[in-house]
C-alpha cells in the first residue's frame, strides 16, 4: 500500500497540470455538493419547522370520508369532510404516550362577500379555540394591529398579507375593531388613497362546502390583523376564526346546537352523514342564505365549555420529540380504527399537499442538479485519467513486465484519484461547510413564495448535519471510485508488450 | 537440466489483412546457468523469441516450458507471477520508473513480492553497490546517464535472484566502454549466482562474452556457432 501511495503521490506531483485540472473539478464538485446538500437539508428542516411547528403539526386527522389527504391548499378549495366524533377521538389521542399536544380545528373555503359590489372573493377559514391555538402554535404568528380575541369571542384574525389584495379588489382596507390606520402597514395603493381610505372592521363570509345543503353568511368582527412568522405568503391565505362562528358559517352543528338538545335525526342531518340535502331544497338555497346576511357578533359565549361537542374538519397533532414517526403514525391509525373514530391519521407532508409536493419537487430538482454535477465531474475526470493512463503506457507496461499484477496498476490509479479527492475534495467540502455556516448570517430574504419554500422560511438558511456531511463525503467517494473505474481498467489492460511496442 | 525448453514455437503477427510470421517453428533448449547470446539480423525474430521466453508475449503455437512449467497453459496472473519470481528482464531502452529513485527502482520487484521494506532496501543497497551506483542511490532516472540507467535496470533484473535474466540488446544504446562493463557485470553475476543469461545482440564485441551462440534468421534457428 505504501508503494502504491508513494508512486501515486509522486505521479500527481509529476503531472501537476492534469492533477490541478482534476483537483479543481473535484474541489468545485465537492463545494457545490456540500452547499447543495446544505440547501436541501435546510429546506427540509425549514419546511418541517415552519409547517410542523407553525401550522399543522406532525400528523393531521381527517375524516374517513375525506377522499384526498391534501387538506391545506387543494385545487379549487375542495371541501374537507367534517369530523363529528371528536368526543370519541379525544380520549384515544390523550392515551397515546407519543403525542405531545393536539388541536381540533375547522378548515374550509369561504366566500368573502362585498356588501357594496356583491362581487365575491375567497379566503380559507380556520376555525379554532384561539387560546388552544396559541398553546399549540405559540410562535407562528403575531398580531400586528388590534389584539387576540378574548375567550368565547366570535371573531376573526385577518391576515395582513391579504389586505392589499382585498383593497385592490373591493377598495376596502380592513382594520381591527377600534383600530386606526397604521401608515407603515398600508400597501402602496392604500397609502396613495390615505386621505379617503375606506375602512371596515368586519368581513361577511359565506361558507363553501359541497356536501352540505345549508351554509350561512356570517359577519366576522375583525379583532386583529396577524402576520405569520414564516411562509407568510402561503399561510397568509388563512383567516383564523373562532370555531363556533366557523361552524355557523359552514352550516355545521355547533356546540350551541348541542346545548339546545338537537334531536338525533337532525343531528345526523347537520352532522354531515353524507346526505346531499341540496337535492331536497333545491339549488337556490345558497343565494337565499346569502341575502339573509345574519349578524352573530352578539352571540353568547355560554356554550364554550361544550365547544368540543360540535363538528370539526381536522385534528392537528404534535408528537413528542424523538418519537419514531412511522411507528407513531401506524400506532395512531390502529388505535383510531379500534375506537371507530371515523378518522384516519395523515402525515404532515401528505396533508400539506402542494407545499409538501413542491418541497419534494424542489428537493428532487436540487438532488438532480447535484447528480448532474456528479456526472460532469465523473466524465471530465474519466477522460483526463484515461488520457493519463494511455500516455503512461510505457511505464505501466514496464511495471507489468517486472511482475506488477493488474490490481497493483489499478490500485495505483485509484490511489492517485483518491489522494486528489482527499486533498481537493476535502478542501471543497470544508469550503462548502464554511459557506453553509456563513449564508444564514447574511439573512438573505425573499418575498417570493417559491423561494420561501426553498429557503425553508423567511431567509435563506442552509443547514448541514453530521449525517449530511457524511453523505457528501460518501458522494465524493462515489465520484472518486466511479471516475477511476474506467481509467483503472484501461491502465490494467496495458501489457508489457504495449510498453515495448511503444519504444 | 534444461531451464527452458521450446518446441515448434510459432508466432504470427497480424498486419492488416495479412499475417506476418515472426517465428516459424523454433526448437531450443537452454541449460540452467547458461550464458547465451541470440544473434541475427533485424527482423529475424530475436526480440520475439526473448519476449515469448520472458512471458511478455504469447506464442501462436508450440510449446514453451520455463522452469518446467508450460507457459502457454497459464493465465495472466500466473504468467505475471513467473515474470516476477523467475525472470529478470533488461530492456533495450532502460525502462525505469521515473518517479522512483535508483534504490526504489531496484527494490521495486522485491516490494511486489511482499518482502519487508527493510529486507528489500538491504538487498537493493547491495545491488546498487555491485553495479557501481552507490553515490547515485537517491537520484531519479532523469538525473542519470544512459549507462547508469542500464546498470540500474540490470540491478533491478537481478535483485530478485531470478532463475533467468533476459536482455534485449542491453548494450545497444551504450558506448563501448559502458557496454563492456555491463556485460562484465552480467558475466560475473552468471558465475556467482549461476543465473541463466540470454541476451540478443547485433554487437560482435558482445559475442565474446557468450558461452553459447544461437543464430536466428527469418524466424528459424539456423545453427549454433561455437562460443568464443
Amino acid at each position: 500500500m505504501n508503494l502504491i501511495l508513494t508512486i501515486a503521490w509522486r505521479n500527481i506531483l509529476r503531472h501537476k497540470g492534469k492533477s490541478l485540472v482534476i483537483g479543481i473539478i473535484l474541489f468545485t464538485g465537492a463545494f457545490l455538493m456540500t452547499l447543495g446538500n446544505g440547501v436541501i437539508s435546510g429546506m427540509a428542516a425549514g419546511i418541517g419547522k415552519n409547517i410542523i411547528d407553525g401550522f399543522m403539526g406532525d400528523i393531521v386527522l381527517v375524516s374517513d370520508k375525506q377522499k384526498s389527504d391534501n387538506i391545506l391548499l387543494e385545487m379549487m378549495g375542495a371541501n374537507i369532510e367534517p369530523i363529528t366524533s371528536y368526543k370519541v377521538i379525544k380520549p384515544v389521542l390523550a392515551a397515546q404516550p407519543y403525542i405531545q399536544r393536539f388541536l381540533p380545528a375547522g378548515k374550509n373555503l369561504a366566500m368573502l362577500l362585498d356588501e357594496n359590489t356583491a362581487t365575491p372573493g375567497f379566503a380559507y377559514l380556520i376555525g379554532v379555540d384561539f387560546a388552544e391555538y396559541r398553546k399549540m402554535f405559540p410562535d407562528n404568528l403575531k398580531v400586528i394591529e388590534g389584539g387576540y380575541p378574548a375567550p368565547g369571542d366570535r371573531a376573526m384574525l385577518f391576515p395582513d398579507s391579504q389586505r392589499p389584495e382585498y383593497y385592490n379588489f373591493y377598495n376596502i382596507w380592513f382594520l381591527p375593531e377600534g383600530g386606526k390606520v397604521v401608515k407603515d402597514n398600508l400597501s402602496k395603493e392604500a397609502l396613495a388613497d390615505i386621505a379617503s381610505l375606506p375602512v371596515s372592521s368586519s368581513v361577511v363570509m359565506l361558507g363553501m362546502t359541497s356536501g352540505i345543503n345549508s351554509t350561512s353568511d356570517i359577519r366576522f368582527p375583525i379583532k386583529g390583523i396577524m402576520r405569520y412568522g414564516a411562509l407568510n405568503k402561503i399561510f397568509g391565505h388563512f383567516c383564523l376564526v373562532d370555531i363556533e362562528s366557523y361552524r355557523d358559517c359552514l352550516g355545521y352543528i355547533t356546540a350551541a346546537d348541542m346545548a339546545a338538545q338537537v334531536p338525533k335525526e337532525e343531528k345526523e342531518l347537520l352532522g354531515m352523514e353524507g346526505a346531499d340535502l341540496d337535492s331536497l331544497f333545491g339549488g337556490d338555497l345558497m343565494a337565499a342564505d346569502h341575502k339573509k346576511a345574519s349578524v352573530n357578533t352578539s352571540a353568547p359565549a355560554a356554550v364554550l365549555p361544550r365547544t368540543e361537542d360540535g363538528a370539526y374538519n381536522l385534528v392537528f397533532i404534535k408528537l413528542k420529540p424523538g418519537t419514531g414517526y412511522d411507528k407513531a403514525l401506524a400506532g395512531l391509525n390502529r388505535a383510531l380504527s379500534d375506537a371507530k373514530g371515523g378518522v384516519r391519521a395523515v402525515p404532515w407532508n401528505k396533508a400539506s399537499g402542494a407545499i409538501g409536493s413542491m418541497a419534494l419537487i424542489i428537493k428532487s430538482a436540487l438532488f438532480i442538479f447535484v447528480m448532474l454535477l456528479f456526472c460532469v465531474a465523473v466524465i471530465i475526470i474519466v477522460n483526463t485519467l484515461t488520457m493519463s493512463a494511455l500516455e503512461r503506457a510505457s511505464e505501466l507496461g514496464m511495471m507489468r513486465a517486472v511482475g506488477a499484477q493488474k490490481p497493483f496498476i489499478a490500485g495505483m490509479f485509484l490511489g492517485e484519484t483518491a489522494i486528489l479527492s482527499a486533498v481537493f475534495g476535502g478542501f471543497g467540502i470544508l469550503s462548502g461547510i464554511t459557506a453553509v455556516k456563513i449564508i444564514p448570517l447574511l439573512r438573505i430574504t425573499t418575498a417570493n413564495d417559491m423561494l420561501q419554500l426553498l429557503y425553508g422560511g423567511d431567509f435563506f438558511n442552509p443547514f448541514l448535519s453530521l449525517s449530511d456531511i457524511a453523505l457528501t463525503v460518501l458522494q465524493l467517494a462515489a465520484v472518486t471510485i466511479i471516475a477511476a473505474l474506467y481509467p483503472m481498467r484501461v491502465a490494467a489492460r496495458i501489457t508489457p508488450l504495449d510498453a515495448i511496442s511503444r519504444d | 537440466m534444461n531451464i527452458i525448453e521450446i518446441k515448434e514455437l510459432k508466432k504470427d503477427y497480424p498486419l492488416g489483412t495479412t499475417i506476418v510470421p515472426a517465428l516459424r517453428g523454433v526448437d531450443l533448449a537452454v541449460a540452467e546457468g547458461d550464458f547465451i547470446s541470440i544473434i541475427g539480423p533485424s527482423g529475424s525474430g530475436k526480440t520475439t523469441l526473448l519476449n515469448v521466453i520472458g512471458c511478455i508475449d504469447s506464442p501462436t503455437s508450440g510449446s514453451v516450458k520455463v522452469g518446467g512449467r508450460e507457459i502457454t497453459a497459464l493465465n495472466d496472473t500466473q504468467i505475471t507471477d513467473i515474470r516476477l519470481n523467475k525472470i529478470g528482464f533488461i530492456f533495450q531502452t532502460f525502462n525505469l520508473i521515473p518517479v522512483l529513485d535508483v534504490l526504489e527502482n531496484i527494490e521495486f520487484p522485491l516490494l511486489l513480492m511482499k518482502k519487508s521494506e527493510a529486507e528489500a532496501r538491504k538487498r537493493a543497497e547491495k545491488l546498487v553497490e555491485e553495479v557501481g551506483l552507490k553515490e547515485f542511490s537517491s537520484h531519479r532516472p532523469s538525473e542519470l546517464s544512459g549507462g547508469q540507467r542500464q546498470r540500474v535496470a540490470i540491478a533491478r533484473a537481478l535483485v530478485t535472484n531470478p532463475d533467468i535474466v533476459l536482455a534485449d540488446e542491453p548494450t545497444a544504446n551504450l558506448d563501448s566502454v559502458t557496454g563492456a562493463s555491463i556485460l562484465e557485470l552480467m558475466r560475473r553475476m552468471n558465475e556467482l549466482e549461476k543465473t541463466t543469461f540470454i541476451f540478443s545482440t547485433h554487437d560482435a564485441n558482445v559475442l565474446k562474452y557468450a558461452r553459447r551462440i544461437v543464430k536466428i534468421k527469418d524466424g528459424v534457428i539456423e545453427k549454433e556457432p561455437a562460443a568464443a
